[in-house]
């Protein structure tokens, strides 16, 4: 047999379920063909007024909190040295890996310029966000590989970069957390340029603070949705136990969080609050069932303990922060005319997106050791290649 | 960036005086002309005026916008040319991640195409809705008004300036608003007591004089404040945050660890211990 008949073969095999998101992921990349074909003009409804839609609110500025699970966990696990929850992190880590590849192909399908991506590199401008986060999110992705190498050594028996990998785990973690601090925060110094344009709902000094901080709780939250999820139908360990722990860091943090943006809100916006009803709607949804709501059912021991109600609590700490950056870097852009409506192109690309992140994550649990990780029972040491030494520590015959 | 310029005094600044425009769009044909823009297919009536194109776009970097109103019940019109202001900080050269924006010493804020990567952040920063995209294009560019910064550089005026029979004058910005103040008091009930583009955005190079109010005429009211200075409070904190969490999780982590290991090896002291103990007691 041939290896493409073997390849083909094997995705046969896969779950239906698979196959639809393979479908999602190739109609998302014919889409963005379209784009580089006949240009952002016909692919989106973007124009003049509306220079920024759906690929960078979602795929962008929504993304990449979404993929923040792998920085916290990180640093909760290994640097405040909570051993425990160290299996949740290589899933954390794989999330975050892919998490931040999309958004990097979502970067180069939406610059008008992709081929010269490269010229952050070359021409600082240390006064941009943009240089600033784009700088981060390469270092991040490169620091997410190296991470995810592990289980890729593991499972193709590399030992001498398992060693070095090892080594690197802690600054690695630091590092991760240092750089993530960044960009996360930047993505809401995008906005604090849009002085007069951004509603004061949302529009305050804090709005960087304010994006790190949601960052945290959203990144726990989704391991939370995904450890629940991936339990549940891709049959791995039930992580009850450690989710419970995660679940009561939560609410410390949305916590925080609410003080800091009633702290803003109240006493550092300039502007009307109530002169629009539409974004009064938009704010109240957010904030109501995207914060308080969570935050009241993580405080009670009742939902943390919950598997069902857990992973509701978090499913809406999700929802308020997709809500809370499209409101930043769409709806609340104060715009006269038409409103902006993604178009269908537009739409299956980002539905490519999002299919692709879940569709990778899958087939790299099939195939990689990411959920059955006890670091203390990998080999790092390295092989004895010369048979030297024999397996039961006498020395072998030939000498 | 504007970088190492200090003194704005000496920029070359556009002075509009919409009381003396006349509606002709000159100015129109002649940044067509001398930036070689396609014309736009345009009907009347299409926006919210006698205006046209109903708005500026990579084919249009300047326009005639009209504004019909009554005084002593007679039907007029008041007249606003929408250009690029040539902040004396802007916004669009600051969030650029590659600086292909720079304010000139000579007053223009001008494009570098080759280094654009197209991401458009200007055109979400400028306050004034000046940056226009080549939406038609695979890999589209940004187009906005150049200042005619070749003409300027060449010792002439704008070609807008240079078209106008009445309204602009183009000169040193210093001597522009003295010239706007000097016209405001030698006839206070021609002009509203008001120069738009001494302060907005933190000062421009394009100032303007009119009869009515600003907002009834399209400008949009922005913030006194040189915006790049918005992000700027934020992003000074990028190394020292980058280095407190960084040193401090390094920090923290040191001390977890090192807890970790002296229980351990604690640990294994007792138990060795134990070992010694039940050997001893073996050989008893």
């Amino acid at each position: 047999m041939t290896a493409a008949r073997l390849i083909i073969n094997e995705i046969k095999g896969y779950h239906r379920f698979l196959k639809f998101l393979m479908v999602l992921v190739g109609l998302g990349a014919l889409a963005s063909l379209v784009r580089f074909i006949f240009g952002l003009g016909v692919t989106t409804n973007l124009n003049d007024t509306y220079p920024w839609g759906l690929w960078v609110s979602f795929d962008v500025v929504t993304a990449v909190p979404l993929a923040a699970g792998a920085f916290t966990l990180g640093a909760i696990t290994h640097c405040f040295h909570i051993k425990k929850l160290e299996p949740l992190v290589r899933p954390a880590i794989v999330t975050g890996f892919l998490g931040y590849s999309l958004v990097s192909v979502g970067l180069l399908l939406d610059l008008g310029q992709p081929q010269r991506c490269w010229h952050t590199m070359v021409f600082w401008n240390p006064h941009s966000p943009m240089f600033e986060v784009s700088m981060c999110i390469m270092a991040y992705t490169t620091v997410l590989f190296l991470e995810f190498l592990s289980p890729v050594c593991e499972k193709l028996g590399y030992y001498l970069p398992l060693r070095v990998l090892r080594t690197l785990e802690m600054p690695l973690v630091v590092a991760a957390a240092a750089i993530s601090t960044l960009h996360q925060s930047s993505l809401g110094t995008f906005f604090l340029i849009a002085v007069d344009k951004l509603h004061s709902l949302w529009y305050n000094p804090l709005l960087p603070l304010l994006f790190w901080i949601s960052a945290i709780f959203s990144g726990l939250s989704i391991i939370i949705l995904e450890a629940t999820m991936t339990h549940k139908w891709l049959g791995q360990e039930d992580e009850s136990e450690l989710l419970e722990t995660l679940a009561r860091i939560i609410p410390w943090v949305i916590g925080v969080y609410i003080l800091v943006k009633a702290y803003a809100l109240f006493f550092l916006s300039e502007g009307p609050f109530f002169d629009r009803p539409r974004m009064l709607v938009l704010f109240g949804i957010e904030v109501l069932a995207g914060v308080f709501v969570p935050f009241f059912m993580f405080m009670q021991k009742k939902v943390r303990n919950n598997n069902r109600l857990r992973a509701i609590a978090a499913g809406l700490v999700i929802f308020g922060l997709v809500v809370n950056r499209f409101n930043v870097s769409m709806y609340g852009m104060i715009h006269e005319g038409a409103p902006y409506v993604p178009s269908l192109l537009e739409t299956l690309v980002t539905i490519g997106i999002i299919a692709a992140e879940i569709l990778f994550f899958v087939l790299i649990a099939k195939y990689f050791p990411i959920f059955e990780h006890h670091p203390e029972t990998v080999d790092y040491s390295l092989p004895d290649k010369f048979r030297k030494v024999e397996k039961h520590g006498s020395v072998a015959a030939g000498a | 960036m504007s970088g190492d310029i200090k003194d704005f005094n000496k920029t070359g600044a556009f002075l509009i005086d919409m009381t003396k425009c006349t509606g002709c769009r000159g100015c129109q044909v002649a940044c067509k002309q001398w930036n070689q823009l396609k014309a736009e297919n345009t009907t009347f009536f299409n926006g919210e005026g006698y205006q046209n194109p109903p708005a500026m776009s990579e084919y249009t970097f300047t326009r005639i916008k009209f504004r019909d109103y009554q005084k002593n019940g007679q039907n007029e019109f008041a007249f606003y040319k929408e250009m690029c202001m040539h902040c004396n900080d802007p916004a669009c050269a600051s969030v650029c991640p590659v600086g292909a924006f720079k304010k000139t010493a000579e007053g223009p804020v001008i494009y570098d195409t080759k280094r654009c990567i197209g991401c458009r952040f200007c055109m979400v920063a400028c306050p004034f809705g000046v940056p226009k995209y080549e939406w038609s294009k695979a890999f589209p560019l940004v187009k906005k008004c150049t200042g005619c910064y070749s003409r300027i550089k060449n010792g002439h005026k704008p070609a807008c300036a240079t078209a106008c029979p009445s309204a602009i004058t183009y000169g040193p910005r210093a001597e522009m608003l003295k010239e706007a103040e000097r016209r405001i008091a030698a006839r206070p009930d021609r002009y509203l007591k008001k120069i738009y583009g001494k302060e907005e955005a933190g000062g421009t190079s394009v100032i303007y004089l009119t009869a009515l109010p600003f907002d009834e005429l399209g400008f949009k009211p922005v913030t006194k404040r040189p915006l790049p200075s918005y992000t700027w409070q934020a992003l000074r904190l990028v190394p020292g945050i980058f280095l407190t969490v960084g040193g401090s999780l390094s920090l923290l982590s040191w001390f977890t660890h090192r807890k970790d290991r002296l229980k351990k090896e604690e640990e294994q002291r007792t138990q060795s211990r134990k070992h010694s103990d039940q050997n001893q007691e073996k050989t008893e």
